[in-house]
C-alpha cells in the first residue's frame, strides 16, 4: 500500500517538473539513462546479455535446440520469444503464468526481430520438414525501474549477435556463428502532458497517459511498433515520435551493438 | 548414480583442479536490486544466484495469514537459459521441493513473531546453474533477508558435500554431481552448529557421512565470513565518517 | 565511528543491558538486525533498513484507504494498516456519527496527521487525530522515504531540517513513518523535495549536510541568475 500512496504523490511531482521542462533525474527529454550492455555472461546459454538502463536490468539468454519445423514452414527454423517478469524485479510482479504485460513484452521484442528478418530462418533448417534449429529468446526481467521494453529488445539483439550454434552438441558440423542480418533497436517514448519523453523511468511510466515503442533497423526502416496507454496520440505526434525513435536507435546501435 | 569409465579424480586432484576440501571460487554482492526490500547476488563456481526479499508486507490472500507470526514463502526458479538444455519456464516438482526445504532452512532463524499476519517473500533466481544451486540460493537468500532489515537470530550458510571415486569431497560441480556416488546438501547456523537443512541421495557409510558433515561445517564457516563481510562492507565505508 | 553488525553478531556479554534490536542467548547479547550498535545505557541495534513498525506515541502521516464503519482504515506506510474511530470527531459531543456522514469528515485519499494511540498484540493500530490533522489537498506536497532515513533528514539536533527550512523557505513536517509534508511556494517545494530525495539516496554517506547545503546554495544561485 505504501507504494500506491507514494505513486500518487510522485505523479504530481513528475508532472509538475516536466511542465517546467525538467525530469526527475535531471535528464533531458530526449536522453536515455545510462546504458550498459554486458555480453556473454551466461556460459550455459548460446548467447546472452545483461542490459541495464539506469536501475532497470534485464538478462536475456538465447538457447538453441533441435526440433521439428512447423508444417507450413518446413524449410525454416523456429523462433520463440518468451518474457518473464520475475517477482524479484518489482513488488507488483507475481509468480504464476505470464500476464498481459509479459506477453506484450515478449511479442513486441519478437516482432522487431521477426519483422526485420534479423535471423535468416531458412539457414536454420537442418533437414527440410524434419529437423531445424529452434531459437529460444528468454527475457528475464531482474529489476524494473521502467522501460523494460527497450532493455529487453536491446538484450535480445545483443545476445543474438553473440549466439553460437551448438553444432557439436548435436553431432553436426557447420558454421557455429549465427548469421545476423540486421540490428533492430527499440525506442520507447511516453507522453506526459504535451511533452514527449524518451526512455521513461518507472515514475514517468506511471505518470504517462500513453506510450509508443518504435523498433527500427540499421537502414532506418521500422520493423515494429506498439502503442499502449489510456489515451490516444495525434498523427503528428506519432510522426514526430517515429522520427525520434529512428534517431535514438541509430545512436544506441552505434554505441552498444558495434564490434564485440 | 555411479557410471563406469569416468574418472573424477586424477593424481589426487579433481577435474577442475580443486583439492577434496576446496570450495569453488565465490563472489557476493549485497543490495543489487532497486525495487526489492533486500537483495543479494551470490556466485559459486558457475552458479549464479540472485535473491530478492519483500516484506514484511500485507499477506494476500488473507486466509493464509497467521495471526501470530509472519508467513515466509520461498520461490526457487531456474532461468530457462541457466542450463544446457533449455528449461521450460515455470515451476516443476523439483523446484517446488527445493523451495520447501530452502524455506525450512531459513525459517528457524527468522523472528517471524515480530510481524504477525504479514508475509515475508523470498524469490531466488538461478541465472546459471552448475550443481549446488539450492545451496547457492540459500546463501543469497539469507543475506537478502538481512539486507531487507528482517529480524533474524543468525545468517544461514549452505554447501553440499558428496562422494566421487570413493572420496568424500566438498562442493560438487555438475560433472561430479552427475557421475558421483553421493550428494549431500546442507545448511547451517555456524554460530550454534544448528543444521537447518539436510538432504542426501546416493550411498554413504556412516563414517563417510560424518566426515562429510565435518567438511561441510568448516566450509559453511568460510561462506559465513564472506556473507558477513559483504553486509558489513556495504555500509561501513559510507557510514565511517558519519555525522547524524 | 559506527559499528555495523549483522544478525547473530555478539554485541555484549551484559545481559541486563540488552535493548531493542538484540536478543539474549546462552547468557550473551546478540544482534537480531542488520544495523548499527548504539552503546549508551542499553545496548541497541538500530536497523539500517526495514519497514516502519508503529509504536505508541509515534506521529505519522496516513492516507484514508477505506471506510468501514465505525472506522476509517488508514495506510501508514507499514505492513499494518491503522484505524481511526469516528469518536475522534465527536469528542465532547453527544452526537454520534453514522456511516453516511463519515466521508464528509474524511474521504478516501485524504491525508491526515495522527498519533499512534495503541498497538495491540494482533497488531491492530489505533490512531488519534492531531489538532492540525488535515493535510489540505491543494496545499504543499508529500514525499515518502524509508523511515530508517528520517533521522538523517532531521540531522544532528535538528541541523539538517533547520537548514532545509531556511534555505528552501518552506514549512516541512517530518512524520515518523517516513512521510514528509512540504508547504510553501511551488518552486521552493520542488527544491526541498529534491534535497529530501538527495538525502534519501545518500543517507549513509559522510559529509551529507555539507553536500545538501552546497546543492541548495547552487540551486538558489542558478535561480537568481535565471530570473535576471
Amino acid at each position: 500500500m505504501g507504494i500506491e500512496v507514494m505513486e500518487d504523490i510522485r505523479k504530481d511531482y513528475v508532472y509538475d517538473l516536466i511542465e517546467r521542462g525538467k525530469r526527475v533525474d535531471g535528464r533531458g527529454f530526449r536522453d536515455y539513462r545510462e546504458i550498459s550492455v554486458e555480453r556473454d555472461i551466461i556460459i550455459k546459454a548460446e548467447g546472452s546479455a545483461l542490459v541495464r538502463l539506469g536501475d532497470t536490468s534485464v538478462l536475456v539468454g538465447v538457447k538453441l535446440s533441435m526440433g521439428e519445423p512447423f508444417s507450413d514452414t518446413p524449410n525454416k527454423g523456429v523462433l520463440m520469444t518468451n518474457a518473464e517478469l520475475r517477482p524479484g524485479a518489482s513488488p507488483d510482479f507475481e509468480t504464476g503464468p505470464p500476464n498481459e504485460n509479459s506477453v506484450e513484452l515478449a511479442r513486441v521484442v519478437d516482432r522487431g526481430i521477426r519483422g526485420s528478418e534479423t535471423i535468416d530462418l531458412e539457414k536454420m533448417c537442418i533437414e527440410e520438414g524434419e529437423k531445424v534449429w529452434m531459437t529460444f529468446i528468454d527475457i528475464h526481467a531482474l529489476d524494473n525501474d521502467g522501460n523494460l521494453m527497450d532493455a529487453a529488445a536491446l538484450g535480445a539483439i545483443a545476445s543474438l549477435l553473440n549466439t553460437r550454434i551448438p553444432n557439436e552438441r548435436y553431432g553436426l558440423t557447420g558454421e557455429d556463428t549465427l548469421s545476423i542480418r540486421d540490428t533492430p533497436v527499440a525506442v520507447t517514448m511516453v507522453k506526459i502532458g504535451e511533452n514527449i519523453l524518451v526512455d521513461p523511468n518507472l515514475h514517468e511510466e506511471n505518470a504517462a497517459t500513453s506510450r509508443l515503442t518504435v523498433i527500427s533497423n540499421a537502414d532506418g526502416t521500422v520493423s515494429g511498433m506498439q502503442k499502449s496507454g489510456k489515451e490516444g496520440l495525434k498523427e503528428e505526434e506519432i510522426v514526430e515520435m517515429v522520427g525520434i525513435g529512428i534517431e535514438k536507435a541509430g545512436e544506441i546501435r552505434e554505441k552498444y551493438l558495434g564490434d564485440k | 548414480m555411479k557410471e563406469e569409465g569416468i574418472e573424477l579424480i586424477k593424481d589426487g586432484k579433481r577435474l577442475d583442479g580443486r583439492g577434496f576440501e576446496e570450495l569453488r571460487p565465490m563472489k557476493i554482492e549485497v543490495g543489487v536490486l532497486k525495487r526489492a526490500d533486500g537483495s543479494c547476488y551470490f556466485e559459486i563456481g558457475n552458479n549464479k544466484a540472485l535473491a530478492a526479499v519483500y516484506g514484511p508486507r500485507e499477506m494476500h490472500p488473507r486466509h493464509l495469514q497467521n495471526a501470530k507470526t509472519a508467513v515466509v514463502t520461498y520461490r526457487y526458479n531456474m532461468a530457462p537459459f541457466s542450463v544446457d538444455d533449455r528449461k521450460r519456464p515455470g515451476p516443476d516438482r523439483r523446484s517446488v521441493e527445493i523451495s520447501k526445504v530452502s524455506r525450512d532452512a531459513l525459517d528457524p532463524v527468522i523472528l517471524t513473531e515480530y510481524y504477525p499476519k504479514t508475509a515475508i517473500d523470498i524469490y531466488v533466481e538461478l541465472l546459471q546453474s552448475d550443481a549446488g544451486t539450492r545451496t547457492a540460493g540459500i546463501n543469497a537468500a539469507s543475506v537478502a533477508l538481512a539486507d531487507a532489515g528482517i529480524p533474524m537470530r543468525d545468517i544461514v550458510s549452505s554447501v553440499a558435500v558428496g562422494k566421487i571415486d570413493g572420496e568424500v569431497v566438498l562442493d560438487l560441480n555438475a560433472a561430479e554431481d552427475n557421475h558421483g556416488e553421493a550428494d549431500m546438501p546442507m545448511a547451517m547456523v555456524t554460530r550454534t552448529g544448528t543444521i537447518t537443512m539436510l538432504q542426501m541421495d546416493g550411498r554413504l557409510t556412516k563414517d563417510e557421512f560424518e566426515r562429510g558433515l565435518k567438511l561441510a561445517t568448516n566450509a559453511c564457516r568460510e561462506i559465513y565470513e564472506l556473507q558477513r563481510t559483504a553486509l558489513i562492507e556495504k555500509y561501513s565505508e559510507s557510514v565511517g565518517g558519519g555525522e547524524e | 565511528m559506527y559499528k555495523v553488525v549483522v544478525p547473530g553478531d555478539l554485541v555484549s556479554e551484559e545481559v541486563a543491558r540488552a535493548g531493542d534490536g538484540t536478543y539474549v542467548d546462552d547468557g550473551k547479547v546478540y544482534a537480531m538486525k542488520y544495523g548499527i550498535v548504539h552503546d549508551k545505557g542499553e545496548i541497541k541495534v538500530v536497523a539500517l533498513t526495514g519497514k516502519y513498525m508503529p509504536t505508541n506515541g509515534d506521529i505519522v502521516i496516513g492516507k484514508i484507504i477505506e471506510i468501514s464503519f465505525p472506522f476509517w482504515i488508514v495506510d501508514i506506510a507499514s505492513p499494518y494498516e491503522a484505524r481511526l474511530h469516528t469518536s475522534e470527531f465527536s469528542r465532547g459531543t453527544e452526537r454520534r456519527m453514522d456511516f453516511g456522514s463519515m466521508s464528509a469528515h474524511l474521504d478516501l485519499g485524504d491525508l491526515i496527521v495522527a498519533k499512534v494511540l495503541n498497538v495491540d498484540a494482533l497488531m491492530r493500530v489505533d490512531l488519534a487525530l492531531m489538532d492540525e490533522f488535515r493535510i489540505g489537498d491543494q496545499e504543499g506536497r508529500l514525499v515518502e522515504i524509508s523511515h530508517t532515513k528520517v533521522p538523517r533528514v532531521i540531522g544532528r539536533s535538528g541541523s539538517m531540517i533547520k537548514m532545509l527550512k531556511e534555505k528552501c523557505n518552506c514549512f516541512i513536517f517530518i512524520a515518523k513513518n517516513g512521510r514528509i509534508w512540504i508547504k510553501g511556494r511551488e518552486e521552493n517545494i520542488n527544491l526541498a523535495l529534491q534535497a529530501v530525495l538527495m538525502i534519501d539516496n545518500e543517507a549513509h554517506t559522510s559529509g551529507l549536510t555539507d553536500r545538501v547545503e552546497h546543492f541548495l546554495d547552487q540551486s538558489c544561485k542558478k535561480k537568481r541568475m535565471e530570473s535576471k
